[in-house]
């Protein structure tokens, strides 16, 4: 502009520096909204972008499996496919709608309003199976895609679907293990975010920002799988075989506080939750609280025991079996005369605990029972357990203290339950129970363990031991739990025969729980098991519903476990009583197929059996399954055991599995399928196929 | 500077604070493009560096281009035949891309297929009008105070390029080009008062074309309220106001950021100081904004010594085209503008706006090395010397025709 009069170049830099003085105040403006945008609304901006980035790791993210203590997995993630689709990129809503609607089998009207929104993605529906993926793939629509998305899958149907419990359709824990460890199993969303994008899908397969994360976390549990099994289907036989309404059983192992399996009936199949009742769902070994009964006298002999309030050789005298305290009549089934405190246990005499808990005095008795656990919660580590009922012992009525000695008037889980019986298992100290044993990193290495802990010592191991030898009289002759006893191993236990209480109405007539309470072996205590059989209609006595429960699962688990006996089995006289309830079980046995095939997937007890020692007078157990019943009388003869047959056809299921130690002239207890039943089979297996579908 | 002799045939040198400044933020924008496109990329292209790859190759495309116009008389753009061709190229090139020649993607005819490449001629449009206003102009220096004269034949032009841009429909561009052919008649110095009629007329057409069409409009009320309609028509806006949140001051670190994953829309082009702000947080804008300001001061203090009317406005038009778009480009992002389609020159992704952008910048760089005016070669020297920025007279004309 040099060549310019100076009066219009001047006056042409001021306009130019006008222009630049407006574009610094756009400028200013500009770089201050900045400033409010990344400091001052931050926060509020930050937490909208975390959710949203939440919200897609949640449909993305692979979720953690849980497995039993031995790595058997419990629930998997398996990849399906969800159609989604970006309305905005619809080009005809309508004919899109109809089309889908017919093949996805959503409500048409729906599916139009769905595809109809302004936002840029809707779900039209979540897992679909490959087949009708395939299909909307095919159809080609613009603005309908497909998306791979994991479904939790849990192999093994309904085995431990409480403790497992269950996941929704976003990833989300929502029953159980899933729920109370789902940050765990979700992994952290934080660091995963970097790996997924805005349709949930991974950018990077692995690597690029480091993969720790993106994957949740496994959880192992205590439970062993095989255990499980044995328990579930011992509960479920006594249901059937006794009619009952409900039942739960736990088994812990005493020393560790490990629960080794929890079962429950009903029961029901995670796979599908939408086919099953909140009733079925329901954790009752956790939740339910019920009356003891005279399961709970041994914590009573504890406690007096442990005061020295009771001297082991000390008689109490039964009143003949009637008793009038505070105008409250206390009968007992027996009119005994004196009895030492293993006799009071074994005729399981109400009137000389209420007489041993007068001894005690209220107060030690409340004492003890705190002590012991009841009216606290265990801490185990499922979601919503009860703490029970209790009430403080200056709020007890004077009769108070003799029912709650024989078990009534105070409401206890069946947690709580075991893991009582164990600090007596175990001499004295009170463990948390752990359904939980490690979580385990991506990797495979442990991020986590959960190592047995002792809350507290309740009683001396002196006071432990004798309660133990007192248990084990209950099974021996004479006792009430008769039926619990086992070949070669010392049963200590305590049955339970407890009316249900109606509330205010006082003790309903024809509702009972029936229960037995025991540890085996007794001297070596490895496991504790607590069986609850809630309203049984056949019979209701805990000697009778329970006991064979207790026995027949700690037979099977012991075995597979490899606990050696300690004596050969003639040596005890009540071990030889052949009982005709007993058998009446095993004719139960005989369950629909599925179970019964199962029994041969699962097959952990017949790898184990490899391992097992032959004992002396021990065989293998031959594999009879798929023989008809001549084939397998032969063998079963030729290898000196006694055939237990059931019902007619081919051989589909039979205990002990194949290849497992057993003694000679034991049973074998084999159940025949007749063919046209192993057509239901099949579909019972396709069923499954569709359960599964999307599993490569 | 002065004193690093180059070759006598050099007509001067170019103005380095300037060209250091651009190739910064062209690095830049190539380590932003990668670091905003490589989700996409690997998602869409199956090649994390498909961007960045493409983007390289324009800028080096476009550096070249910019050296070699630096090296040509900016003076050339003063024939009028010359002027009248480029212009009538891009018009043209805006009206063939409603033809076959064209491309149409998302409703927009913006593009134009050359063989294997695509260009947009609205980038060319931005530039060739800036030579064309500032040669009628100062040609008709003398009497732009005239209406007929002066100011009509600047505004029909433009007005015809405006139309053909609404035709695409490119309303970002148009409304640049409204305010660049204000800023130059206002620096060329038309009458005030037929700049505000102007505004007057023109005011209540912008209104009703941004009413008129109903995604406009939507666009209008978005920008309002973003998180309204955030999963709507709100949606892209909100995942930009995230990124500028969840950068705070410093940001996440570079490609960091967790935007780019298919969250935010555009994230490696006209989005992409949402990205900026994601990873490299408020200062990471005010730095890039301080590239910016260096080479649109730059570009002033070049139109101030332009050394001639011609030079001063190109220079000033230019500047104010960058800055222009740098400003929409960051407001748009932090929605203090209605969403337009607006790229940030030199950093966002695109070929067109970066190779025209960068011959922007050499045709800056030609008026700063003086041009080839042999009759003013003393008088240069003279006026250059006292300001302390001084060019050697033998240095300043000796070129030959480029």
């Amino acid at each position: 502009m040099v060549s310019l009069p100076s009066g219009r170049d001047q006056w042409i830099r001021v306009r130019i520096m006008i222009l630049v003085i407006v574009m610094m105040a756009g400028a200013a403006a500009v770089a201050h909204g900045a400033w409010q945008l990344g400091v001052t609304r931050a926060q509020e901006l930050t937490n909208l972008a975390a959710e949203q980035y939440t919200r897609r790791i949640k449909i993305s993210a692979h979720r953690g499996m849980i497995t039993d203590r031995h790595g058997e997995e419990l629930a998997v993630e398996i990849e399906v496919k969800s159609v989604y689709a970006d309305p905005r990129k619809v080009t005809n809503p309508q004919i899109v709608a109809a089309a889908l609607a017919l093949l996805l089998g959503v409500d048409a009207m729906k599916m139009e309003s769905r595809l109809g929104s302004d936002r840029h993605f809707v779900w039209l529906k979540r897992r679909v199976s490959p087949q009708i993926a395939q299909a909307v793939e095919k159809l080609g629509f613009p603005g309908v895609s497909l998306v791979d998305e994991s479904k939790r899958f849990y192999p093994n149907r309904s085995l431990g679907s409480h403790i497992i419990g269950f996941a929704g359709l976003d990833s989300n824990g929502l029953e159980g293990v899933e729920l109370r460890f789902d940050g765990v199993l979700q992994g952290n969303a934080e660091a995963a975010t970097g790996l997924s994008d805005a349709r949930g899908r991974m950018v990077f397969s692995d690597g690029a920002f480091g993969s720790d994360g993106i994957v949740g976390r496994s959880v192992e549990l205590t439970i062993d799988r095989t255990l499980q099994y044995i328990v579930e289907q011992e509960l479920l036989n006594a249901i059937r075989v006794f009619e009952a309404k409900a039942g739960h059983i736990i088994m812990m192992d005493p020393s560790t506080g490990e629960i080794l399996a929890l079962a429950n009936y009903p029961t029901y199949n995670p796979n599908r939750i939408n086919k099953s009742t909140a009733e079925n769902r329901r954790n009752r070994a956790v939740l339910d609280v019920f009356e003891p009964g005279s399961t709970f006298k041994i914590f009573t002999l504890a406690a007096a025991l442990n005061a020295g309030k009771l001297r082991p050789d000390q008689k109490t005298f039964c009143e003949r079996g009637r008793m009038e305290i505070f105008d409250v009549v206390i009968h007992d089934d027996h009119r005994d005369g004196w009895l030492n405190p293993t006799e009071c246990l074994k005729r399981s005499s109400n009137i000389c605990f209420a007489k041993i808990a007068q001894g005690l005095s209220r107060k030690r008795l409340y004492h003890y029972i705190r002590r012991f656990g009841f009216g606290e919660r265990t801490h185990i580590q499922l979601p919503f357990e009860m703490r029970g009922t209790l009430n403080h012992h200056k709020k007890w009525y004077d009769i108070d203290t003799a029912t709650t000695s024989f078990g009534q008037g105070i409401g206890v889980t069946g947690i709580q339950m075991a893991t009582a019986l164990s600090a007596i298992a175990n001499g004295g100290k009170l463990m948390k129970p752990l359904i939980v044993r490690r979580i385990i990193g991506q990797s495979g290495e442990t991020e986590r363990s959960f190592a047995p802990q002792v809350r507290r010592r309740v009683i001396s191991r002196y006071t432990a031991r004798m309660v133990a030898d007192m248990m084990t009289a209950v099974t021996e002759e004479g006792g009430t739990g008769t039926q619990a006893a086992l070949n070669g191993y010392l049963v200590a236990g305590k049955t339970g025969t407890a009316q249900k209480s109606e509330g205010s109405k006082g003790y309903a007539k024809d509702r009972w729980i029936a229960s037995f309470f025991g540890f085996v072996p007794s001297d070596r205590p490895r496991l504790a098991i607590s069986i609850v059989i809630d309203e049984p209609l056949i019979n209701h006595y805990g000697g009778t519903v329970a006991a064979p429960v207790f026995k027949r699962i700690a037979d099977q688990s012991l075995r597979y476990l490899g606990v050696s006996p300690r004596f050969s089995g003639k040596s005890r006289a009540s071990a030889k009583k052949k009982n005709v309830r007993a058998a009446k079980m095993e004719r139960s046995k005989r369950q629909d197929p599925a179970n019964g095939l199962r029994d041969d997937e699962m097959g952990p007890s017949s790898v184990f059996a490899d391992m097992l020692e032959l004992g002396p007078g021990q065989v293998r157990t031959p594999h009879l399954l798929g023989m008809s019943m001549i084939d397998a009388m032969e063998i079963l003869s030729s290898e000196g055991l006694r055939p237990l047959f059931m019902g007619t056809g081919i051989a589909a299921e039979q205990i002990p599995q194949s290849d497992e130690p057993i003694d000679k002239g034991e049973f074998v207890q084999v159940n025949f399928m007749p063919l046209p039943e192993l057509g239901t089979l099949s579909e019972e297996d396709a069923d499954t196929g569709a359960d599964s579908q999307g599993v490569p | 500077m002065n004193d690093t002799a180059t070759t006598s045939e050099e007509p001067g040198h170019i103005d380095r604070p300037l060209f250091v400044a651009v190739m910064l933020l062209v690095a830049f924008g190539i380590v932003m493009v990668y670091s905003a496109s490589v989700v996409m990329a690997t998602h869409q292209m199956d090649n994390s560096t498909y961007f960045l790859g493409r983007q390289v190759v324009y800028a080096v495309i476009g550096i070249v281009i910019m050296m070699m116009v630096s090296r040509i008389d900016y003076h050339i753009f003063q024939n009028s035949a010359v002027i009248w061709t480029i212009l009538g190229i891009s018009f043209a090139g805006l009206l063939l891309c409603h033809t076959p020649l064209g491309a149409t993607i998302n409703g927009a005819s913006r593009w134009l297929r050359m063989g294997p490449i695509t260009v947009q001629p609205a980038e060319a449009v931005k530039v060739s009008l800036i030579l064309w206003l500032s040669y009628s102009l100062a040609k008709k220096s003398s009497r732009i105070k005239s209406f007929s004269i002066g100011f009509l034949p600047h505004l029909l032009v433009p007005g015809v390029l405006m139309f053909a841009c609404m035709l695409q429909p490119d309303f970002g561009t148009t409304v640049v080009i409204a305010l660049l052919t204000f800023s130059l008649l206002f620096i060329a110095g038309a009458k005030m008062g037929y700049i505000m009629l102007a505004g007057i007329v023109a005011a209540p057409i912008a209104y009703l074309l941004a009413t008129g069409s109903e995604y406009r409009f939507k666009r209008l009320l978005t920008f309002l309220d973003p998180l309204a309609t955030r999963y709507g028509d709100g949606y892209q806006l909100t995942q930009s106001l995230f990124g500028f949140g969840s950068g705070g001051l410093t940001g996440v670190g570079i490609g960091d950021g967790l935007q780019k994953f298919l969250f935010l829309p555009e994230a490696h082009n006209d989005f992409i100081s949402s990205i900026i702000a994601e990873e490299l947080g408020v200062i990471g804008i005010w730095m890039t904004m301080l590239l910016c300001a260096v080479v649109i001061g730059r570009g002033i203090l070049i139109g101030f010594r332009a050394r001639d009317e011609f030079g001063s406005f190109i220079a000033s038009g230019l500047s104010i085209l960058l800055g222009v778009q740098v400003l929409a480009n960051m407001g748009v992002a932090m929605g203090l503008l209605p969403t337009k389609g607006l790229n940030l020159p030199f950093v966002s992704f695109g070929g067109s706006a970066l190779v025209f952008s960068l011959a922007a910048i050499g045709v800056l760089l030609s008026i700063s090395r003086g041009g080839r005016v042999p009759q003013l070669k003393e008088m240069s020297q003279r006026n250059w010397s006292s300001k302390g920025n001084v060019r050697k007279a033998n240095r300043a004309g000796s070129e030959g025709v480029a």
